[in-house]
């Protein structure tokens, strides 16, 4: 089967950079190993949110003051607004609905109430443009009664602690009683597959109508709008107060809606999308990659004239460790990486750790490299890249989306 | 020993693997209509620590799952989480006695042989109220539930008088495991993959022993009766692989998936050496034209508006790909392809009176979706999301194979097809 | 009477000084079973370990073994265990092994190795002699708490997190001790006509503050737990007692260890295991189960062994563990002061009987030791077993039995809520998290952990560690304390997995730190450094 561009990998940065190309109608092929990280977002994008342990205001400012390794470098911090808009315009194309600026970032409320950084924010969630200037003075955190992935009581004590006038609602319904029934299976995406009708929606905002008190703005746990956001917008005009969302442990609701919608748009621009499928090797001649192998099509190979590698992390398993090295499993690709295993990690859980900053070596176009050579249609993208740290940086969307589109450019423009 | 020390890391069925990101529990169908199954993530990788400390932590709920592998599909980690699932029944489960119910509806091929000779009366009869009301109270067997039609005339009775003869003259073979769908129910299907072949120049053999593939016997837990229709199969495979060196087309997917996957996953049926050998027919076709080894000509004046969806199988195979890129190659095909969800019948599962209603549920958003694309028909390689999809939303089902029978300028591709020899 | 330590021993002693009318307070600087007592194989030997090297030690083990699977059946898994000899060991050895063991009283039984393979497949299949010896594994944190539970019962009062700032002497006589409430920071003098110092190998330092000296001789092991069970028995080598050569099943887990090395007395209280330590855990813990080089490792720890240097032996290894109790008042002059230390956690109960002996002879009560018939709370006669209970309940009420017996029966689980699982590895419900808060002395999520088994399963605490801080923070009024609990906890169960943090442990740490850093933001709100480790 040939391809103008076969991607590994269908978390958000190769749905991102699929789309692209498909959008200027490149025949595309994603092979998604397993649903990906985007399951554990809670609603947000960040582009750079902290710089040796302090908090970044403006990001494209201080993108332009990192290291020449770091993905945004390679990039090159003057492509990066224009890139950025993109971004968010592709977002908006696939019905993801955010709103935030690359030269302001505000404030998103994690599942514990505390403050990070962000750059984009879904429209229902609860941000924060300036921590002087909330957006409202009470608010009635609504706590789903039985559900034990939103820690009401830490999400209360940070919403104090920014300043809100917080009171803690229980409160449940019928249908969020019986699905307690199951011992294991109340997760934010349950209730999400559960809370779709309108008699259910009704019977969530009765609840919180009569509830809520004299609260400005109603906050619920994100359990709402897997596949769109029509539940959410029914909700909203039920209830007779702003209702915000906050994002939950995962797996997100948010995440999985991101997630589809992408995926969705991608197909709709007439994408193959692989699902539960991986890449296990490919051919290379010289200094080209021929094709891709995967796990299922195992006799037909994957031809294209490029190709992208966005399998991810370690988590995603686009990064492998073993009691001897790190390494880029599909390929063997260089890796930027410690020899010595003892120093990919350190004591103390919330120090910085030497692996999240380690992935394949990839030269300013970021074309992998393979026993020191440039493979010149091969790129990476996103998480598998190294020189950035999503967890300490605060980059890690950022770098899936931001390289995702330079890649696309590269490719589109025959770099 | 010490070079290989921890170099990766290998469990049975890579149930290590898991980190519990839950991932798998967003997809279940089961979990998503009924508080009474755990979820895969518990019935699986979780729960399995403890049975392996004790089996007593055996769950009788797991037999709720409907082994539709979406969860194995969805898992970032490759654990074989239904497999995890499906071998803990089987362990929990060896040895005792299935209901007559299970065995009968288990038993596809043993149920067919005596309905096709009497096809018009088991028909009516499988058909009257009565009969299904007694089947609702005496064997479990859902009222609402209709029975696939039985055919007449068995498919291998066609085949022997109408096809066989004319097979050895084409310049290749193939070998054709009907299964029982076709060979009891709907011999269309195999006279369409005859005709489809034999236009691109290719002879279909039967193989010298077929019996039903066994994926009921698995799902109804009769493992032993299982293993040996396994085995009697797996040799007739082999022989026509090994010996004469043809594929063995399928035209169902899960027979596909059961004569490659669960034979040695879950009956420990060694097939390593023949499985690449097996192949859906949309795939060896697809590939077939995608090496530029075959032309498909079609007619001009078809035009249809088609959606297909991916059998759960399907798509744990990861083959659906090769069924919508042919069904693109028809020029007058409109194809809408539908997300994937699973249509809830998964075999024999939603027969059976306690679990119809759970069997609706979950198909409900399957048969919205399909409501939406206002199509005329729907492509799928599975017989039973078949007979459930077209119980529950009244549109015809077809397999794509059919489907490119019938658009099929059949004179034109064999013209196009015999011109190189 | 004081008793200051709240492992096994100290436990042991606790109750055996309660039931025997004694008025008890116990003492523990921690969390109870945090020394030696939580950091072992869990392994009940049946003494056949020692039984070549340490004949009485053997006899006391097998012994204690037969008592313990009487008073403490919910505690215990009577797995067996096999000695097995590898190509590369004296087979000679096996014979006088077998000799000693019998002279033990230990039942030994020579199987073929191809018996040996059947009835443990994960056995390394080349092994060429095996001996059945009646091993089997004890969870020690659930055998601590259930003799301080029958302690409490009976009238004692016990204390974790007070930790004893010095002792009151008076005229060559102890009288007391000054105390330090770690949670508040208070400090308190309490007093008692006897002070038992059952503080393992820290025994030393409360021995110096009563101005008397006991040189302890610390040997610290580390060991390594594997993601599941591969063996079902507990599998020995049958050679003199070396490194890694242990590899036992506890609960959903096994555990190989342990290395052995002589350390300062002044690092005791540094538990974090060496990459060399697991390099030689790993090339000898494969010998016994080949299939150890592929089964994931969920953490490493270490523990230190309370030995007393009763000769000077350098190797560490062929020191008797004996039991050694000394009356101060005998040995030095000062009256009112006992020491039980040396033995092992397999033998506890013994050591609280002898000390507690010790403590009756000074006092003039003369009630018999009940111990080694008297069931522990949660294995009275007739309580329900773990394989009885399992069909009839859900998941998380047949953990729960199976970690505490019949005081399950005390974990609410009448409503849908109290059935929720917190954590699902290890099946621990909210039900059980309030019982454990209200009933077992839980001050944070680590001490949860011991009574629970909440966060020890593959993932160490990924969503449930959340869920239980939340539900700490509310059964304890405490919000504020909650996140940094949380990270606490997370740190600590880090520091078990850091040491193998390859492979699939390395993307749950990774997963890990995306969901608690970067999706929740934890480490904005808490500073981990410089808080002194108190788990």
């Amino acid at each position: 089967m040939r391809m103008d561009t076969v991607i590994m990998g269908g978390g958000l940065s190769g749905l991102t950079c699929g789309i692209a190309l498909a959008k200027r109608g490149q025949r595309v092929t994603i092979v998604a190993g397993g649903q990906s990280t985007l399951m554990f977002n809670g609603g947000s994008m960040e582009l750079l949110g902290n710089i040796d342990g302090q908090d970044v205001t403006n990001p494209l400012q201080a993108i332009t003051t990192l290291p020449q390794n770091h993905p945004y470098s390679k990039i090159g911090a003057n492509r990066i607004a224009e890139i950025a808009d993109e971004a968010k315009q592709l977002l908006a194309d696939a019905g993801i609905n955010m709103a935030g600026d690359a030269t302001a970032n505000h404030w998103r409320i994690t599942p514990m109430g505390i403050a990070k950084p962000a750059w984009l924010t879904l429209s229902e969630n609860l941000r924060i443009d300036d921590l002087n200037q909330l957006p409202a003075k009470r608010v009635a955190l609504m706590c789903i009664r039985g559900y034990f992935d939103q820690p009401n009581g830490m999400l209360a004590q940070g919403l104090r602690d920014l300043g809100f006038d917080v009171q803690a609602i229980e409160f449940t319904t019928d249908d969020i009683t019986s699905l307690r029934r199951s011992p294991s299976e109340m997760r934010a995406t349950s209730l999400a597959k559960h809370l779709v009708s309108n008699n259910a929606l009704q019977r969530v905002a009765d609840q919180i109508n009569s509830l809520a008190g004299d609260a400005d703005m109603v906050l619920l746990p994100s359990v709402l709008g897997q596949t769109d956001d029509n539940d959410i917008v029914t909700l909203q005009r039920l209830c007779n107060k702003p209702l915000r969302l906050v994002a939950t442990l995962p797996p997100a609701v948010a995440g999985m809606r991101m997630q589809t919608l992408l995926r969705h748009y991608f197909k709709m621009l007439g994408g193959n999308y692989l699902t539960g499928d991986s890449a296990i090797g490919g051919n290379f001649e010289g200094d080209k990659l021929l094709n891709v192998t995967t796990a299922k099509l195992a006799d037909m190979p994957l031809r294209a004239n490029n190709f992208v590698l966005a399998t991810g992390s370690f988590v995603s398993r686009g990064l492998a460790a073993n009691y001897e090295r790190v390494y880029e499993p599909v390929f063997d690709l260089d890796v930027d990486a410690d020899a010595d295993r003892e120093k990919w990690t350190r004591f103390g859980v919330l120090e910085p750790q030497a692996y999240s900053r380690y992935g394949v070596a990839t030269d300013d176009n970021l074309c992998c490299l393979k026993q020191g050579k440039t493979i010149g249609n091969l790129y990476a993208i996103g998480s598998i890249l190294s020189g950035h740290d999503a967890i300490k940086m605060g980059d890690g969307t950022g770098v899936s989306m931001l390289t995702a589109l330079a890649v696309a450019r590269n490719i589109l423009c025959g770099k | 020993m010490a070079d290989s020390m921890q170099l990766c890391n290998l469990s049975e069925n890579n149930f290590e693997q898991c980190t519990k990101c839950s991932i798998c529990t967003t997809v279940c169908p089961v979990a998503a209509v009924t508080t009474d199954y755990p979820g895969p993530k518990q019935a699986g990788p979780d729960g399995e620590r403890y049975r392996m400390k004790d089996p007593a932590y055996f769950d009788k709920a797991l037999k709720l799952c409907l082994n539709c592998k979406r969860c194995e599909v969805a898992c970032p980690s490759g654990v074989h989480i239904a497999d995890i699932i499906q071998r803990a029944r089987m362990k929990a489960t060896m040895g005792h006695r299935a209901s007559l119910r299970d065995t009968m509806l288990a038993n596809t091929d043993l149920l067919g042989t005596v309905a096709n000779l009497v096809a018009p009366v088991a028909n009516a009869a499988l058909g009257l109220k009565p009969t299904k009301l007694v089947m609702h109270s005496v064997m479990a067997i859902d009222k609402n539930r209709t029975f696939p039609a039985y055919s007449r005339q068995k498919f291998t009775t066609w085949f022997k008088r109408h096809a066989a003869k004319a097979q050895d003259a084409y310049p290749n073979h193939v070998s054709y495991f009907h299964g029982c769908y076709v060979n009891y129910n709907f011999p269309k299907l195999g006279q369409d993959l005859v005709k489809l072949m034999n236009a691109m120049g290719y002879g279909v053999h039967l193989l010298e022993k077929e019996q039903c593939c066994g994926v009921a016997l698995i799902a109804n837990g009769l493992y032993k009766q299982a293993m040996r229709q396994a085995r009697v199969n797996t040799a007739s495979i082999r022989q026509a692989v090994g010996t004469k060196g043809h594929t063995v087309l399928t035209t169902s997917s899960s027979c596909t998936f059961n004569l490659r996957d669960e034979y040695p996953a879950m009956l420990e049926i060694e097939n390593s050496d023949i499985r690449d050998g097996i192949s859906l027919a949309t795939r060896f076709i697809y590939n077939l034209v995608d090496e530029e080894k075959v032309k498909l000509i079609f007619k001009q004046d078809y035009k249809r508006r088609i959606a297909y969806h991916t059998a759960c199988h399907m798509q744990r195979m990861g083959w659906q790909l090769y069924s919508i890129e042919l069904l693109r190659m028809i020029p007058g095909l409109d194809l809408q392809v539908l997300e994937q969800e699973c249509c809830g019948i998964s075999g024999t599962y939603g027969f059976k009176k306690e679990n119809y209603e759970r069997s609706q549920a979950i198909g409900s958003i399957l048969f919205k979706h399909i409501e939406n694309a206002r199509v005329e028909a729907v492509a799928t390689d599975c017989e039973t999301c078949k007979w459930q999809i077209e119980m529950s939303t009244g549109l015809p089902v077809e397999n794509p194979i059919s489907i490119l029978a019938d658009a099929l300028d059949v004179e034109a591709t064999r013209r196009a097809n015999s011109a190189g020899d | 009477m004081i008793i200051v330590g709240g492992g096994a021993t100290g436990a042991g002693t606790a109750r055996d000084c309660a039931l025997r009318g004694l008025s008890v307070l116990l003492v523990e600087r921690n969390d109870y079973s945090t020394g030696a007592t939580g950091r072992n194989h869990g392994l009940m030997h049946s003494g056949a370990r020692y039984a070549v090297t340490d004949g009485e030690s053997a006899s006391e083990c097998i012994s204690e073994n037969m008592i313990l699977r009487r008073i403490a059946r919910h505690c215990v898994e009577e797995t067996d265990g096999l000695f097995i000899t590898l190509p590369e060991d004296d087979l000679q050895y096996q014979q006088t092994f077998v000799e000693a063991c019998q002279r033990a009283g230990i039942r030994a039984d020579v199987i073929d190795p191809a018996e040996a393979r059947r009835i443990e497949p994960a056995v390394n299949p080349d092994l060429i002699g095996a001996v059945r010896v009646p091993d089997a594994s004890i969870d020690p944190f659930r055998l601590t708490v259930a003799n301080l539970l029958d302690a409490r019962l009976h009238g004692a009062e016990t204390l974790n997190y007070h930790e004893v700032e010095g002792l009151i002497i008076n005229q060559q006589r102890v009288e007391g001790v000054k105390l330090l409430n770690k949670q508040d920071g208070s400090h308190v003098e309490v007093r008692g006509r006897v002070v038992v110092n059952a503080a393992g190998i820290w025994g030393q330092r409360i021995a110096q503050q009563a101005g008397v000296n006991i040189s302890m001789f610390p040997a610290r092991g580390a060991l390594l737990i594997f993601g599941h069970r591969v063996n079902n028995m507990v599998i020995n080598r049958c050679r003199r007692p070396a490194n890694a050569d242990i590899l036992v099943p506890d609960d959903t887990v096994c555990v190989i260890g342990t290395t052995s090395d002589r350390i300062p007395i002044e690092t005791v209280d540094d538990m974090r295991v060496t990459r060399e330590e697991v390099d030689v855990l790993l090339k000898e813990g494969i010998k016994i189960a080949p299939s150890l080089a592929t089964t994931r490792i969920i953490r490493a720890y270490a523990g230190v062994r309370p030995l007393v240097a009763s000769d000077d032996d350098p190797s560490g290894r062929s020191i008797s563990r004996g039991i050694v109790c000394l009356d101060h008042a005998k040995r030095d002059g000062l009256e009112g002061f006992i020491t039980i230390t040396g033995g092992k956690m397999m033998t506890y109960r013994l050591m609280g009987e002898i000390a507690t002996n010790a403590v009756c002879a000074k006092l003039g009560n003369t009630a018999p030791c009940v111990t080694a018939n008297q069931p522990l709370p949660g294995s009275e006669e007739g309580a329900p077993s773990q394989s009885d209970m399992t069909k009839r309940y859900s998941f998380g009420q047949r953990a729960a039995i199976g970690r505490h017996g019949s005081l399950a029966a005390r974990i609410e689980k009448d409503n849908d809520i109290d059935n929720a699982l917190v954590c699902e590895c290890e099946g621990v419900t909210v039900g059980e998290i309030k019982y454990a808060v209200h009933q077992l002395h839980v001050h944070n999520l680590v001490n949860l952990r011991r009574r629970t088994r909440v966060g020890m399963g593959t993932c160490q605490g990924k969503l449930c560690s959340c869920r239980a801080a939340s539900l700490m923070g509310e059964f304890r009024h405490d919000v504020k304390g909650a996140q940094e609990d949380l990270a606490a906890f997370l740190d600590e169960r880090w520091k078990g997995m850091r040491p193998v943090a390859w492979g699939d442990t390395l993307r749950e740490a990774q997963l890990t730190a995306a969901i608690y850093e970067g999706l929740c933001g934890l480490d904005k709100a808490v500073n981990l450094q410089g808080k002194e480790d108190v788990q």
